[in-house]
């Protein structure tokens, strides 16, 4: 009855196997104010930022048994800081960094 | 065996969601619907119902907890009134494009401001277009039976979309009538458990639900949704056969017909002042007015087929507005648009107008529906319609 070309598909109910791998064309990492900040001294691997980020920004890296950070993604919403169980994150203000993303490079 | 009780609407509401044996419900007081759920969670604490019975701190939040609930293969139930519908709004949406068949109840309630308790179907009905079934009771049975065969219907997987099941606020949710409650055999006969087929999470299957689409996959999934409605009419025939046919009832499927063999005026209405419109009609015949009524089973999907082969039999008909449209087509409520586009394409159409009733939870008195008829008559007589809308009770003479 319709034609839909299949790049173009959508799964029923918008539901995808996850995880399938990053979105290149919604990169939100741009929107950060500040971004979260580990010390891996003080974490116990607790999983909790992993659980809690709404966009999987934080992974578990099991070759370095440590949490790793993805700044392409991270809003800055910092749920991972208040989720933390050890303290071990902190926030800092992106103006602090080289790379911080306080400006937009393009207008998304 | 089936026992008759005696129940207002929330509470056969009440019954219904139990026979359903619904997984997790989650609640937000707000008067008037919040006593179907006064009615389950005394089901939940002593025993009677297996279901997690969650309190959400908001609308938002209880539309968010059966969304999850949902999403994780749950029966689920929620419901609201008034301005606790609209302020769940922005989950509707997402529920509907992730196809999860959650059911809600709205008893109706007038919006603010000011505060105003009484029914009106504005709350719902300005949520009439996120992607859910919508239809309103009449009577206590009528909400107890719509709670099962929306289930039902939902759920089906050729649809797999949520429901509002409505009822007018008081008129329906705080007067009790007689509803005969069927025993669990035949329930279970009508309503299979809910099956979310591959279309669940599950942590050893893990799935991303709601994710970002690109723009240019945007219409392709609200066609998806609109097929799903454009294949609506055929699984709510089949559902209200195997309905009757379980219960015992003679249900229409979306269109309902009150003493209307050799009627010329007709009022087209839905909800609980339907059952004024009888009487009303029963005594406009006696005096040898030749009315009838037609009732409206379900707002989504609308039945445009049905409502333009009946209404076009008529001479006038008169839509009751029970909700509000300002600055509408029609300058008045949010029906006669749809009855007007049924009707457009029929080589033969009925004069049609329309009363504002019952707003704000006012009456719609049997003397007012008298006055509707004289103006659909009138109307007959001069062969047009005077105007779109009339503010029953406010007109000047």
């Amino acid at each position: 009855m319709f034609d839909i070309p299949q790049e173009r598909a959508v799964p029923f109910g918008c539901v995808t196997p996850a995880p399938v791998g990053e979105q290149p064309m919604m990169i939100t990492g741009n929107w950060r104010e500040y971004r979260p900040v580990i010390d891996h001294e003080k974490c116990n691997l607790c999983m909790n930022c992993v659980i809690f980020c709404p966009d999987a920004c934080w992974q578990l890296d099991d070759a370095e048994e440590q949490v790793v950070w993805n700044a392409k993604y991270c809003k800055g919403c910092l749920v991972c800081v208040n989720e933390c169980s050890h303290d071990a994150l902190g926030k800092a203000y992106e103006l602090d960094f080289p790379d911080g993303v306080v400006r937009l490079e393009k207008p998304f | 065996m089936a026992k008759e009780m005696t129940l207002s609407g929330c509470a056969a509401t009440a019954q219904a969601v139990k026979l359903a044996k619904v997984d997790v419900i989650c609640s937000y007081p707000i008067r008037p619907y919040t006593a179907a759920m006064m009615e389950l969670a005394k089901m939940v604490a002593e025993g009677e119902l297996d279901a997690e019975f969650i309190h959400g701190e908001g609308e938002h939040a209880q539309l968010s907890v059966v969304y999850g609930a949902s999403a994780a293969g749950a029966r689920t139930f929620t419901g609201s009134s008034g301005v606790g519908v609209t302020y769940a709004m922005e989950v509707y949406s997402p529920i509907s494009g992730a196809r999860l068949p959650v059911q809600m109840m709205i008893a109706d309630r007038a919006l603010d401001p000011p505060g105003d308790f009484g029914s009106e179907h504005t709350d719902a009905m300005s949520c009439r277009d996120q992607g859910w079934l919508m239809g309103w009771a009449e009577s206590p049975q009528e909400a107890f039976d719509n709670h099962l065969i929306n289930y039902r219907i939902g759920e089906d997987r050729r649809v797999m979309l949520p429901q509002f099941v409505c009822q007018d606020g008081y008129f329906v949710s705080h007067i009790p009538g007689k509803v005969l409650v069927p025993d669990q055999g035949q329930v279970d006969e009508f309503l299979p458990p809910y099956d979310p087929g591959s279309h669940v999470l599950d942590p050893k299957k893990p799935m991303s639900h709601g994710p970002q689409i690109r723009p240019d996959q945007g219409t392709i999934m609200d066609l998806q949704r609109a097929q799903a409605f454009l294949d609506l009419p055929a699984v709510v025939k089949e559902a209200i056969d195997d309905f009757n046919r379980i219960f015992k009832r003679s249900y229409a499927p979306f269109v309902e017909e009150f003493m209307t063999d050799g009627a010329e005026i007709v009022f087209f209405i839905m909800g609980g002042h339907a059952a004024t419109a009888r009487h009303a009609v029963r005594h406009l015949r006696e005096q040898g007015v030749k009315a009838g009524m037609v009732k409206l089973r379900f707002v989504r999907p609308f039945p445009t087929r049905e409502v333009g082969e009946v209404l076009s039999r008529f001479k006038a008909v008169g839509v009751v507005e029970t909700s509000t449209s300002y600055g509408g087509s029609m300058r008045g409520g949010n029906l006669l648009p749809e009855v007007r586009a049924a009707l457009y394409a029929l080589p033969r159409r009925p004069l049609t107008t329309s009363f504002m009733a019952g707003l704000g939870g006012d009456v719609v008195s049997l003397k007012d529906f008298y006055w509707m008829a004289g103006i659909l008559a009138g109307a007959v007589q001069a062969g047009k319609v005077g105007k779109t809308v009339y503010w029953t009770g406010l007109e000047r003479a």
